[in-house]
């Protein structure tokens, strides 16, 4: 067996150094250069449980997986896990030193530890996340050699863990409580995963002097913090990789934002030739890329407010030249050419970039959202859709049948069962009522989505009904107009969205988590003020993220708006990225008025129907091309709406006979 | 009247799915009630001003959602309340048996661990209005008895959608709130001297009519 070189050792003693996570990390963590593996732990530590090629795949590339060792170790009462990337490895010849370091799992210990998910499955690899008390997650740790069940049985040896009731993948570290006292610590994100210098947004409203120094300057680049400017970085010895990724990335915005200028610039004076749909938008309220940069960053500052940390990336101007306009919707005429002679899709990349730059008018929905959920296969004729809708309309009665027939007096003694309809029927009475499709009393509609929903429940019996379905469910049926069809369409959606639902919302906290690591990315002073505020849990925009926007557009604009999504032309996780443009247009008013989490919580509720989604979108489309792999690399495999790694879908929800506990 | 501080309360309002947590706050703050309010996702939450005797308070009235699999996150809002409101219908026997779940989270996340019985609750029983009261299976007898062994919780029925008894049942609330607040008393800024004018309400206006003790 190979021995690859496991430490980087000077790293890991400059980052426990500016850690404070109290001296047994610190010892963990002691440079010991020169020595060998097991003579780096610290006298009265042992490791416990060790375990070679647990890889993260950072990406969907094969190419730039990242294979390292899992440590226990135990030092005291105390258990932490470490999980060292491999240094030199062939196959990770692209692997750059900064991405391994910023992977790497230093020392953690269990009391920061809120809970372990394991995925196991009969083909491909185990793997598990690991999910910290402050609602962090560390990327899924694949388990090339197996092992997940040793190192589940290693670690309950020697910590307090239990087997959530909820989910029997779930393990719950030092549960002695509540999981209200688990996710009230979430609130208070550690600032050791983000910890560089920040911009500061003090309550003078005061630049910091690199923001100052860039203003008067007035170069762009003088806006980004570069390593050599001097905040702090004494205590950072060799080099924050988080840091200097953002850096690295905010450089190459720098250069896309100095582009984006010099051709608005040029747009504007070629008066006529609006080919970016640039001068609508720029004399709205932002100033003409002409006039000097001084002057742009001042306009941006309403009266009466302090001044706002300027946006790195110039969002404004990057826009324009990323992200391309917004086109009409594909109509009928349009989409029979995308078929051949039999119904076959003849280049499903080609469909769906064109319906992520147009959607899709109403009267074709019915044909394409089945495709694009993945209800019906691209390559499928129409004969088969047919026959599929045929056969899946009697599959569709079998389970409807399972709760139809469950007699009055048999409902007496079967509460789960009046629970679920309970709820269904709460919230069907409330969905979307104002639209004429639902409107009125006994509306037949309503009836049906309260039916699907319940046969959902049995469907589907884990993840059961959860508010929220009823509100993703409403525009599928409006558009199917069919009950078997819908109930296909939204069960096809629901293998992408369901882990929203999960009980331990470990679906919703992850996209969370993606989302303030896009944030820091590509706004790092908006996210140092969501830092100093702590707002860093993001739940402001946990309504958007559960119901795909359902509440914040009207009805129309809401299905557009999905139908951009599901194509995952760029990446499956856009709706991310829209997250992201939402926050960026309204940076400066949040920043400038100061917002606390209450305040932001109201105000982004409040958004609902103002936001245009065109300019939205297309915000969105620049924003996801310009992060490129740094933004994907924000975002853990499987993060929901992807579909789980491997497409074993059908083993999401199922509980597995009780292994380890 | 002592205009020099206000003090801005945090009242969280919690209880099963659809016994009409939304439509008694839109009452009692806009006095509007609509059978077409969405479910709640995530949280919200509204805002009233009001004068307790000489005292100016803004009530921050928190909505959460009311299915138990989002009770880890409505927790992150609880932070910093001043009251908790738990409200059931009168109609459905199972929202007023998981009071004592709503009840005993609330209690272990959010109060004070070393006197958990002194954190001001009070219990709306809503929906009294529906057909003339002939549906109702939780007697107001049963919800008193459940109200006294919790350390004599003040209950009131209510009715949403007639308006029915929501004002006072807020204003016990707001006073239950005021007399444990401490923390968040904030300097009076000038911008509210306006803000405030034209409102009339005080304690004498509506005289107990529930079971508040304040």
């Amino acid at each position: 067996m190979q021995e690859p070189d496991l430490h980087d050792l000077s790293d890991d003693a400059d980052y426990a150094a500016s850690l404070q996570q109290g001296s047994a990390s610190m010892m963990m963590t002691r440079s010991d250069s020169g020595k060998s593996t097991s003579s780096s732990v610290p006298e009265g530590a042992e490791v416990v449980y060790l375990k070679d090629n647990v890889t993260i795949h950072p990406t969907q590339y094969a190419s730039e997986r990242i294979s390292g060792r899992l440590k226990l170790i135990k030092q005291g009462s105390s258990l932490f896990m470490t999980w060292i990337p491999y240094k030199g490895q062939i196959t990770n010849a692209s692997l750059s030193e900064r991405d391994r370091s910023l992977y790497t799992i230093r020392a953690v210990p269990f009391t920061d530890v809120r809970s372990i998910r394991r995925y196991t499955r009969t083909l491909g690899w185990q793997y598990i996340i690991v999910v910290l008390s402050s609602g962090l997650a560390f990327p899924s740790l694949y388990f090339y050699n197996g092992g997940v069940k040793e190192f589940l049985a290693t670690i309950k040896q020697h910590v307090f863990i239990a087997r959530s009731l909820e989910d029997a993948n779930v393990f719950l570290v030092n549960d002695f409580q509540n999981p209200f006292q688990r996710t009230l610590s979430s609130l208070e994100l550690p600032v050791s995963i983000a910890s560089r210098p920040s911009a500061s947004v003090s309550d003078g409203g005061e630049y910091s002097s690199y923001e100052l120094q860039g203003r008067i300057d007035g170069s762009i680049h003088e806006d980004i913090p570069r390593p050599s400017q001097n905040h702090g970085r004494q205590k950072h010895k060799s080099h924050d990789p988080a840091r200097d990724l953002t850096i690295q990335v905010l450089e190459k915005f720098s250069l896309v934002t100095k582009f984006a200028r010099d051709t608005s610039s040029q747009l504007f004076r070629e008066s006529n030739s609006n080919g970016y749909g640039a001068i609508e938008r720029k004399s709205s309220s932002h100033s003409p890329p002409d006039i000097p940069h001084e002057a742009s960053m001042d306009a941006k500052v309403a009266p009466g407010e302090g001044p706002v940390p300027s946006d790195p990336l110039e969002f404004d101007k990057m826009t324009l030249v990323w992200g391309k306009p917004r086109q009409p919707p594909l109509g009928s005429e349009e989409w029979e050419i995308f078929l051949d002679s039999e119904g076959r899709i003849i280049d499903s990349k080609a469909l769906k970039k064109r319906i992520f730059y147009g959607g899709v008018e109403h009267s074709t929905c019915k044909e394409v959202w089945p495709l694009l959920l993945g209800y019906h296969a691209y390559d499928s004729t129409y004969a088969e859709r047919e026959y599929l809708k045929s056969t899946k309309k009697s599959e569709y009665e079998i389970v409807k049948q399972q709760w139809q027939s469950i007699s009055t007096e048999q409902a007496k003694r079967f509460t789960k069962f009046r629970e679920r309809k309970g709820r269904i029927d709460k919230d069907v009475v409330r969905t979307d009522r104002t639209l004429s499709f639902y409107e009125g009393d006994d509306n037949a509609n309503v009836n049906i989505l309260r039916d699907i929903l319940l046969t959902y429940s049995f469907y589907n019996f884990d993840l059961g009904y959860c508010q929220g379905m009823s509100d993703l469910l409403s525009p599928i049926l409006f558009v199917m107009e069919d009950e078997s069809e819908a109930f296909w369409c939204f069960v096809a959606l629901m293998a992408r969205l369901g882990p929203n639902f999960n009980r331990d919302q470990n679906g919703m906290h992850s996209q969370l988590f993606a989302l303030s690591k896009l944030v820091e990315l590509l706004d790092s002073p908006l996210h140092n003020y969501f830092k100093q505020n702590d707002c860093l849990n993001y739940f402001f925009c946990f309504r958007w993220v559960l119901i795909q926007f359902k509440r914040e557009f009207e009805y129309k604009k809401t299905m557009r708006l999905w139908e951009v999504l599901w194509t995952h032309y760029l990446s499956e996780h856009l709706h991310l990225y829209v997250c992201v443009a939402i926050l960026k247009r309204y940076r400066n008013k949040i920043m400038g008025e100061h917002m606390d989490f209450d305040t932001l919580l109201k105000f982004t509720n409040e958004l609902s129907g103002h936001i245009d989604l065109d300019s939205i979108l297309r915000d969105a489309e620049a924003l996801c091309i310009c992060a490129g792999e740094n933004g994907a690399a924000c975002i853990p495999p499987g993060t929901p709406p992807s579909l789980p790694i491997e497409n074993e879908n059908a083993l999401l929800y199922t509980q597995e006979e009780d292994e380890v506990l | 009247m002592d205009m020099s501080r206000r003090a801005l309360l945090k009242v969280i309002v919690l209880g099963d799915i659809g016994v009409g947590k939304t439509s008694l706050m839109n009452q009692y703050v806009y006095k509007k009630f609509s059978q077409q309010y969405k479910s709640t996702i995530g949280a919200d939450f509204v805002t009233k001003e009001l004068q307790i005797d000489d005292k100016l308070v803004t009530l921050q009235i928190w909505d959460t959602a009311g299915q138990e699999r989002f009770q880890s996150l409505g927790s992150a809002f609880y932070r910093g309340a001043d009251c908790c409101v738990l409200v059931y219908d009168v109609n459905i026997q199972k929202s007023f048996e998981t009071l004592n779940n709503w009840h005993e989270e609330f209690v272990k996340q959010a109060a004070d661990p070393a006197d958990p019985g002194a954190f001001p609750f009070i219990l709306f029983g809503n929906k009294i209005d529906v057909d003339g009261g002939s549906s109702r299976v939780v007697s107001e007898k049963k919800a008193r008895e459940w109200c006294a062994s919790r350390g004599d919780i003040p209950y009131f029925e209510t009715s949403a959608k007639e308006g029915y008894n929501v004002h006072e049942a807020f204003l016990c609330v707001a006073k239950m709130a005021l007399e444990g607040e401490h923390e968040h008393e904030q300097e009076h800024e000038q911008e509210h001297d306006i803000y405030f004018q034209g409102i009339s309400e005080t304690v004498s206006e509506v005289e107990q009519r529930g079971g508040c003790a304040c």
